[in-house]
């Protein structure tokens, strides 16, 4: 146990102290502000002053006048509409370059009883947005210019309204009734944080923890390494080391993020969102954390033992991709299943050691498992980590030892005989 | 109770044996010497002795006690390819290694710095390994293997690779911790070292011991063949002694090769009656001329 709390230590200290680390760190943490405060970064760049668009008068008055009719109504638009009566396109023209109107319009009659076809000129196309809010105004234009005055305006607007289509579970006897929509959007919110977090955790401190083995193996530490401390307690000591190491990053990322979402210009969207931490469910954040450690030590175990069997860092990322796929396929059944938590795929991996972790939290966070069940992949998980840790060490304890070209699983095999490990 | 005392130890790897019923053991305060050509089994003797492999069969004890983990403590281990880490500083790793063989951090720091002093290189102690040249290198890696005050000390091909100053301050240190009470496994290929500081030494070929005891025993095994004479001036007829086989001018004197130990005296008695003597002296074989005549042309250390 002693020779464990060296390990970390050392672990901890020699990757902390180092250029690499700090750069990193600090350059994921920019990158992160950034992204937190871009909404509101972009929102200075636009200004509230909605865009004027010029209306050729003089083609269809009726059509013409509902427009601007339309636009004059709105409260909050980023569209104005400036009419132009008497004037030609060439002037028009002139009134564009010198940026007085963003474009104009121009209908078009076709054949008689159609909606004319509207034009848009313009230096630039007109954009996604502003083009759709346009055509919403032209498509309740023409419902109102066609049904004339057969309807009354309160049908008109029932009309244009979108069918909503909402979906509800039945309750099964015994069980609880739904909960309160706003809690499950919480759920899957923190569900999908903790995916996101064992996955760059495996792929940062993994990638990490194999390549330090190799390092060792091949500067030859790693013999005097192996006799001085067991191989179990060499390995955990570096996992664990790794581990807390990658918390901390963590903890400074979350730490940026919450700062961040601090200050003043970015406490408005939040309250938006109506978020209050009562919300959050507890048993699921505990479930997930304890799955995402589970989860860790189970891959974290796998990548010290390839690290150990090859001899050159650059065998190294041929040799892990096989655990960095597995990591990749658990990251994505989880992402993208979930709207379908129930589904069999889902349920099938929540039992297969290395998709529970996330498989089984997104049963616990958004689907409708019983705890039973989450117990179950709990211990399905403890038995492999044992179980895959006693035989990375195995593999650790021979690989160090084997030079030269990557060897067989053979090979291994044969050199653990011959070792009597 | 001898610190360590290996019997019959028999290594192999697959059909290849490695090491073949091999036997010795080393008392405290002794430093042992194994000798033997590339792929003799140096090395996979002394991963045996460390438990870093298990031997098939034979017995290795320490203390009388088969192997068990809190050797570690008492072990410090120079590895041929030193094995340190290339981009960590000395002070960080050499007390890691120190604290993991059960030295409290405080204690090796100032052992370090005590080596460090020693070995005319304390600017050292922030540097990290790959900043280092070669032979510093080596310096640390052996600081790192005495640091913690081990018992028994396991030295592969330690001297290789350094400079004849270095050397001898490794040899003088070495001898140190010896007279210490510090039993010390020491392989080489460079005969001039153990001959300097082993009593006893095993030499190694295929895995098999093909010459043990003390360093005395075997010379005095070995007859006498090399007569040296420096005279005031050239001496006739040296050829046509009974025995003589060979004989060299050097710029000052003679080099003679004999068969039997008895025509030393006659050549004295020949020479005497000539000119004046200056030296006369019966060497007494080298190691290497031992090793070369146990190993055979086989060898090509």
């Amino acid at each position: 146990m002693h020779n464990v709390r060296t390990v970390i230590g050392f672990t901890l200290r020699t990757k902390m102290m180092t250029k690499a680390f700090f750069v990193t760190t600090i350059i994921l943490a920019l990158i992160i502000s950034l992204g937190v405060n871009l909404p509101y970064i972009i929102s200075l760049f636009s200004s509230d002053e909605p865009t004027s668009i010029g209306l050729m008068q003089g083609k269809d008055t009726k059509i013409e006048q509902s427009l601007e009719q339309y636009f004059a109504k709105q409260e909050k638009s980023d569209l104005k509409i400036v009419p132009y009566a008497n004037t030609s396109e060439a002037e028009l023209n002139k009134q564009v370059e010198d940026g007085k109107i963003e474009g104009y319009l121009t209908l078009e009659a076709e054949q008689a009883g159609s909606f004319p076809k509207v034009i848009y000129h313009g230096e630039d196309e007109l954009g996604m947005e502003k083009q759709s809010t346009l055509t919403n105004a032209l498509t309740l234009i023409k419902t109102e210019w066609l049904v004339k005055d057969s309807l009354t305006p309160e049908q008109i607007a029932e009309l244009s309204k979108p069918v909503s289509l909402d979906s509800k579970t039945i309750a099964k006897a015994g069980e609880e009734a739904e909960e309160n929509p706003a809690n499950k959007g919480i759920s899957i919110v923190v569900v999908m944080v903790l995916i996101v977090l064992l996955f760059m955790t495996n792929t940062m401190t993994g990638n990490m923890i194999a390549s330090e083995v190799t390092q060792e193996k091949s500067s030859r530490v790693m013999e005097i390494l192996i006799t001085s401390v067991s191989p179990l307690a060499q390995m955990f000591g570096k996992i664990i080391g790794m581990f807390l190491l990658g918390l901390l990053q963590i903890g400074i990322f979350l730490a940026v993020v919450l700062l961040n979402l601090m200050l003043p210009h970015n406490a408005g969207p939040l309250k938006e969102l109506n978020f209050d931490i009562s919300m959050i469910d507890w048993s699921v954040v505990g479930g997930g954390l304890l799955l995402y450690v589970l989860g860790y030590f189970l891959y974290a175990t796998l990548f010290a033992a390839v690290g150990s069997i090859v001899s050159r860092t650059e065998d190294l990322a041929q040799a892990i991709m096989p655990i960095t796929m597995l990591t990749m396929a658990a990251f994505y059944i989880a992402i993208f299943s979930v709207s379908t938590p129930n589904s069999m795929l889902v349920k099938v991996t929540s039992y297969i050691p290395f998709f529970i972790p996330t498989s089984m939290l997104l049963r616990i966070g958004i689907g409708n498992s019983a705890w039973w069940e989450f117990w179950v992949g709990v211990l399905i998980m403890l038995v492999s980590v044992v179980f895959f840790g006693w035989l990375s060490a195995k593999i650790y304890r021979t690989g160090v030892l084997m030079y030269g070209k990557r060897p067989s699983w053979k090979e291994i095999r044969k050199a653990m005989k011959a070792y009597k490990i | 109770m001898k610190p360590l005392q290996l019997q019959e130890v028999v290594k192999q790897y697959g059909d290849k044996t490695a090491v073949n019923g091999l036997s010795f053991d080393v008392e405290e305060g002794e430093m042992y010497g194994l000798l033997g050509a590339n792929g003799a089994g140096k090395t996979t003797t002394m991963r045996m002795v460390l438990g870093l492999i298990y031997p098939d069969g034979g017995t290795i004890q320490y203390d009388g006690k088969p192997f068990h983990s809190g050797l570690s403590r008492i072990f410090g281990y120079l590895p041929e390819e030193r094995g340190m880490y290339p981009k960590i500083k000395v002070s960080e790793q050499v007390t890691y290694l120190a604290q993991l063989r059960g030295m409290s951090r405080k204690d090796a720091d100032s052992n370090l710095k005590y080596w460090l002093e020693r070995f005319n290189v304390p600017e050292n102690y922030n540097k990290k390994i790959e900043e280092l040249s070669k032979g510093n290198q080596q310096k640390i890696g052996f600081i790192a293997s005495i640091v913690h005050k081990p018992k028994l000390l396991i030295l592969d091909e330690a001297f290789s690779g350094l400079d004849p100053v270095n050397v001898e301050l490794l040899k003088e240190t070495v001898k140190e911790l010896r007279d210490q009470g510090t039993s010390i496994l020491f392989s080489t290929h460079r005969m001039e070292h153990v001959e300097e500081l082993c009593r006893n030494l095993t030499i190694l070929q295929k895995g098999k011991a093909v010459l043990q005891g003390s360093l005395r025993d075997l010379k005095s095994r070995y007859p006498r063949e090399h007569v040296v004479l420096r005279t005031s001036g050239a001496v006739e007829g040296l050829q046509s002694i009974a025995g003589v086989s060979d004989v060299q001018r050097t710029d000052d004197g003679y080099r003679i090769r004999i068969t039997d130990e008895g025509s030393a005296q006659h050549i004295l008695q020949t020479a005497m009656t000539q000119v004046n003597v200056q030296q006369f002296e019966l060497k007494e074989p080298t190691l290497n001329e031992i090793f070369i005549k146990a190993v055979g042309s086989e060898s090509n250390a």
